[in-house]
């Protein structure tokens, strides 16, 4: 046995010292703190635009600022490409800059996130688009009226969409040809599209498989619900937003259009859903299909590319990924996704949102109008990973080197479907997608899972949507 | 002349000294060190010597415990100011079905991650002690320690790759030999275990070196003798090597255990916690719970019960240790 190396007195003694400097430290707390925008030269008074990462290449980001420089040489930008997973991982790194006091001015925001970023950290655009309207003209001209209305929350606009997808469905024309098939028609059914997996199946071996699709919000379960006429939340649109749409569309445009949509109340449990998911548990059950969790977008370009799967959706963004990869204009090509009960597709959209922390928002606003610039557009969209905003962009001239032959399908999907409408994004859409890949999971793992899980979804997202974000 | 005393080697007059709590006796020569140690030079050099650790602990660790501690008892969202809570993040955390499954998955996967690393691990360890050329033994050791320097992220999005139910090489090789395709990343148990074997893949680097410290620590002579007593290979090794190597198995495991119970990286990668909550971790949960929903609050209570429980199994193992671990 040893002594204590410490006796009671100096235990007493060392316990006032660390009294004292926590006292201290209490004190110090007070103080003015310092924060990350106390790093030199990260608040130098420079306009600053955080991006996804990989949305724009480093090219294309040069000449986004060197030529937004050009126009306002007394506007100082720096360009902040955050890297992220997805949407989800991006916002989760915006909050956390916010948290550490260096906010963006402008934040890259897909729709995911226009509802959330609107109600907690955004400007409404709304006195700026009054003001130009006369110069906004011919972007609202050129836009179609659907991807504005995705980026109004209750009445007031957010965003300017310069870029959307809708889930079309990418076909595979090698696969096509040894299932003896043809590119389906603009107006094929569920069931032509299941008796097009079977013949693929067929022909194209066991290690082959006809449809893959990614469990996720976009380009997952949504598209298949839309084709069903039916949605995760019930939908309807706030009022408001007639100032947007007296000004910049004409009548035949503005009809039915509002302030925005609201997702509310949760449908899981609905018998139209539980039909979607029955219909994906089928296919997943006859091998037509991947289970959704079996990969994803990464995955996804390089089994299409190689032969090894016939069908997918996805939007514009794919002509880009597939050229990439090696693809011929002709050895793919794109349909509308196959109706069901209603041809409706779901798009998602992305432009800039300004925040509320932003001291700069003249000159943010003057980035935002520079970005829905069409010279600019062509600049930063050049390789098509995506589609732009502008329907002028949408053209054959875009489409000739990367393909697809049906590349009119992109806009047609707002033009010919008017029902085309954003995915369900609330303001709680982190926990709403956390929840719908979870139990979209759990529902296709096996034949009778489908309704227990769409009553837990249902459960688990009435508690999410009560939940003040 | 400094303040430390020099004390001549050899045994010690039998000086007594007297407990001034106890009253009891005994040999001063038992407190030798101690009271070196005490000496005012000695003690300064140590806490000099200390203090940057102990600094680096209380600003890295005690702090940030606290503060999470504090935390849990408000609502937080990063962009308003916090609002008190007091137990209502916990009420809400303990009555929800995702933590709390998120908990039995965690202590599922320490269980299995564990046991298989120690396994591989002292298996390894023994083979690559045994005779073979020395260049041999280094690329063994190389080979098994190299997982260990990757990023558990990357090693996770090639694991995803491999697993991957249609088109991965794990189920190609297996359909080689005629084996169904497994659904590894997409069935309750196959995620599991394909979480499972990334983890272990890339830990037991770990355990290896340790126990091929501890296994270079037992002195030949006694193996030596046992063979002479005529004891098997396998008898040896229960008898002789387990025994001696307790301690390194003692560190091994604990460390192993806190690590699994921090596991994130490769659920998160491999599976995103699916399907449904199979593979959700509590880790997972801190992190969707504070980054994605935006509720700290709640997020600090539930790192607040996995620090209780690191504590409460570490003690545990330090508390079984007495009895099982044997120190030469």
């Amino acid at each position: 046995m040893t002594d204590s190396l410490l006796s009671r007195r100096a235990l007493m003694r060392y316990g006032a010292y660390g009294a004292g400097a926590a006292a201290l430290a209490g004190v110090a707390a007070e103080w003015d703190r310092l924060t990350a925008a106390d790093i030199p030269g990260r608040d130098d008074g420079s306009l600053v635009i955080a991006t996804l990462g990989s949305a724009f290449n480093p090219e294309a980001q040069r000449a986004l600022r060197d030529g937004f420089r050009e126009v306002h040489p007394d506007i100082r930008i720096r360009i902040n490409p955050v890297q992220a997973y997805d949407w989800s991982d991006f916002f989760s790194k915006i909050l956390t800059q916010i948290a550490a006091g260096t906010a963006p001015d402008l934040v890259y925001v897909a729709t995911e996130g226009v509802q959330l970023f609107a109600q907690r950290l955004g400007v409404p655009l709304d006195r700026w688009a009054k003001r130009d309207a006369a110069e906004l003209r011919s972007y609202f001209a050129d836009v179609h009226p659907s991807l504005v209305e995705s980026m109004m929350y209750e009445g007031s606009l957010y965003q300017l969409p310069v870029e959307f997808n809708a889930a079309d469905m990418y076909l595979n024309s090698r696969v096509l040809e040894r299932a003896g098939a043809d590119l389906p028609d603009d107006d094929w059914t569920h069931d032509d599209f299941t008796t097009l997996l079977r013949a693929m199946k067929r022909s194209n071996g066991d290690r082959f498989t006809p449809y893959f699709w990614t469990n996720r919000l976009w380009g997952g379960v949504v598209p298949w619900l839309f084709a069903n006429g039916t949605n995760l939340l019930t939908e309807s649109k706030a009022p408001g937003g007639d100032w947007l749409w007296n000004s910049f569309y004409p009548e035949a445009q503005r009809r039915g259009r509002g302030g925005g949509y609201r997702w509310t109340t949760p449908l899981a449990d609905s018998d139209r859903v539980a039909e979607v998911y029955d219909y994906l548990s089928s296919l997943i059950q006859e091998d037509l299909c991947t289970r959704p969790e079996g990969g994803d977008g990464r995955n996804l370009v390089g089994v299409f590319s190689t032969g090894r799967v016939g069908v997918t959706p996805a939007g514009g963004f794919w002509a880009g990924g597939l050229h990439e990869a090696g693809m011929k204009p002709a050895d793919y090509d794109v349909r509308y996704f196959p109706r069901r009960r209603t041809r409706r597709h779901q798009f998602g959209a992305a432009g800039y949102a300004m925040l509320r922390t932003s001291k700069l928002r003249d000159e943010a606003w003057e980035f935002i109008k520079y970005t829905a610039r069409k010279d600019v557009m062509t600049q930063l969209f050049a390789a098509n990973q995506t589609t732009p905003a502008r329907r002028s962009m949408v053209d054959e001239a875009r489409y000739r080197e990367t393909g697809p032959a049906h590349w009119q399908v992109f806009y047609d999907t707002l033009d010919k479907i008017p029902t085309t409408g954003p995915i369900p994004a609330p303001p709680q859409v982190n926990e709403v997608e956390q929840l719908l890949i979870k139990h979209t999971g759990t529902a296709l793992a096996s034949p009778g899972a489908v309704r227990p899980a769409l009553r837990r979804l249902q459960g688990d997202l009435e508690k999410a949507m009560e939940r003040e974000v | 002349m400094t303040n430390t005393e020099i004390r001549p080697v050899g045994p010690e007059p039998a000086r007594t000294r007297r407990n001034r709590r106890t009253g009891q006796t005994r040999k001063a020569s038992e407190s030798t060190a101690a009271t070196t140690i005490r000496t005012r030079g000695t003690r300064l050099l140590a806490v000099l010597f200390l203090a940057p650790t102990v600094v680096g602990i209380v600003v890295f660790t005690v702090v940030p415990i606290a503060g999470s501690v504090v935390l849990s008892l408000f609502q937080w969202d990063v962009i308003d100011d916090p609002r008190w809570a007091g137990a209502a993040n916990y009420r809400e955390i303990l009555t929800d079905s995702t933590v709390l499954v998120s908990f039995r998955n965690t202590l599922v996967f320490m269980v299995l991650a564990v046991a298989l690393q120690l396994l591989i691990a002292l298996v390894l360890a023994i083979a690559v002690n045994g005779r073979m050329p020395k260049w041999l033994r280094s690329v063994f050791r190389s080979a098994f320690f190299f997982p260990l320097v990757l990023s558990a992220a990357s090693i996770s999005v090639v694991m995803k790759y491999l697993f991957n139910q249609d088109f991965g090489p794990v189920n190609w090789l297996l359909g080689t030999v005629g084996i169904p395709s497994v659904p590894w990343l997409t069935s309750e148990n196959g995620a599991m275990a394909a979480v499972v074997l990334a983890y272990v893949w890339q830990q037991f680097g770990f355990s290896f070196l340790l126990f091929v410290g501890g296994l270079n620590n037992i002195p030949k002579e006694v193996h030596e003798a046992a063979s002479l007593d005529g004891a098997s290979g396998v008898r040896k090794h229960l008898a002789i090597t387990l025994p001696l190597l307790s301690p390194t198995l003692l560190v091994a495991s604990v460390v192993g255990i806190i690590n699994a119970l921090q596991v994130f990286e490769q659920p998160y990668v491999l599976t995103a916690g699916g399907p449904g909550d199979s593979t959700r971790t509590v880790v997972m949960v801190i992190y969707e719970t504070a980054f994605e929903q935006l509720r700290f609050g709640e997020a600090s209570a539930v790192g607040v019960l996995l620090f209780a429980l690191i504590m409460a199994v570490t003690a545990l193992q330090f508390r079984l240790s007495r009895r099982y671990v044997h120190y030469q």
